[in-house]
């Protein structure tokens, strides 16, 4: 049984590579099947946020490569609840499958896997 | 070269820019790997062209497989199909014929 | 699994420490180093908020040259100062590490 990894994406899309590097990493452990999920947390929540338009800023559609992870076999990507209702994002309008997590869940949550990546 | 235009390609043989591909650049990738194309083909490098367009990155094996399983059912969408059609490596040689970039994080 | 988190960046010009703290339970460890040792200055938010944990029995390390460097003054008694033998010791105590890059 290979070792599950929980990667935790923490920055918005838009500043530096940070999100970019840590969705790669997502995609590419979910390429060969390994066991592993994908958490937003603080900015990272911002990932989600609908219409963006990143072509702007000249950078690629991160929202879109986001839907491309059940394909890779990451069926859900983890939010934390309290990053999104802070930073004013409307849980109903993200237009991605997220599962919640609350925040007196997040310590145990983490812990549930072998390894952990932080970006 | 293709209609007198000369079509940039990188080192891996990939297109460089997407918006260079018509089916007659296809043909001329696919020549210069020995395939014949068939309509069994053209399938699955439109769908790759969807693929593109709606995920913005090439897809790697086992998620071109399942993404050709979901739109075109089973029997098209599994390994011995797709490696039949596309010399057993179908994520990067369907991905060269459909005009996408390199797909990343392929063996 | 047991946790240690690493964090070195300043308290003071990024939220790494403040999410961290948020998701550190009893039983994980959280070490400081370079910029982060700042956050043990007194009277401090930053300061405030680990005292706050240690108090919520949560251990909190600190590299002891970071902190020699700054010359920082009115250390928590709380405070468990490692070298770096002491943080590869924390490395292998814990099941696993997560840096806060």
């Amino acid at each position: 049984m290979a070792r599950s990894m929980l990667v935790i994406s923490r920055q918005a899309p838009w500043s530096g590579l940070a999100a970019r590097e840590a969705l790669d990493i997502a995609l590419a452990g979910g390429a060969f099947e390994l066991p592993l999920a994908l958490l937003l947390l603080d900015d990272g929540v911002f990932q989600l946020s609908a219409g963006q338009r990143p072509e702007s800023l000249e950078q690629k559609d991160l929202s879109a490569n986001l839907k491309a992870l059940p394909l890779f076999g990451i069926e859900t990507i983890h939010v934390a609840r309290d990053s999104l209702v802070q930073r004013g994002l409307d849980i109903d309008s993200l237009g991605h499958p997220i599962e919640l997590i609350e925040e007196s869940r997040l310590g145990d949550f983490i812990a549930r896997f072998d390894h952990v990546v932080t970006l | 070269m293709h209609d007198g235009r000369a079509i940039a390609l990188d080192q891996d043989g990939y297109l460089c820019r997407l918006d260079d591909w018509s089916e007659a650049v296809a043909q001329q990738l696919a020549e210069r790997e020995g395939i014949q194309l068939t309509e069994a083909h053209w399938e699955i490098l439109r769908l790759l062209r969807d693929f593109y367009a709606e995920f913005q990155l090439a897809p790697a094996t086992r998620p071109l497989i399942r993404y050709v399983a979901q739109q075109l059912g089973p029997e098209k969408g599994n390994s011995l199909h797709l490696n039949r059609l596309f010399n057993g490596t179908p994520a990067k040689l369907a991905a060269k014929l459909a005009g996408l970039p390199k797909p990343s994080n392929c063996l | 699994m047991t946790t240690l988190h690493v964090v070195s960046h300043s308290p003071f010009a990024d939220d790494r420490l403040q999410s961290c703290i948020r998701l550190l339970r009893p039983e994980d460890g959280l070490l400081l180093c370079g910029n982060a040792v700042e956050a043990l200055r007194d009277g401090t938010k930053p300061r405030a908020l680990l005292d706050e944990a240690a108090a919520a029995s949560r251990s909190i390390y600190a590299l002891d040259e970071d902190l020699a460097a700054r010359a920082l003054a009115g250390l928590p008694e709380w405070l468990r100062a490692v070298d770096y033998a002491g943080f590869v010791e924390l490395s292998c105590q814990y099941q696993r590490v997560n840096g806060w890059t």
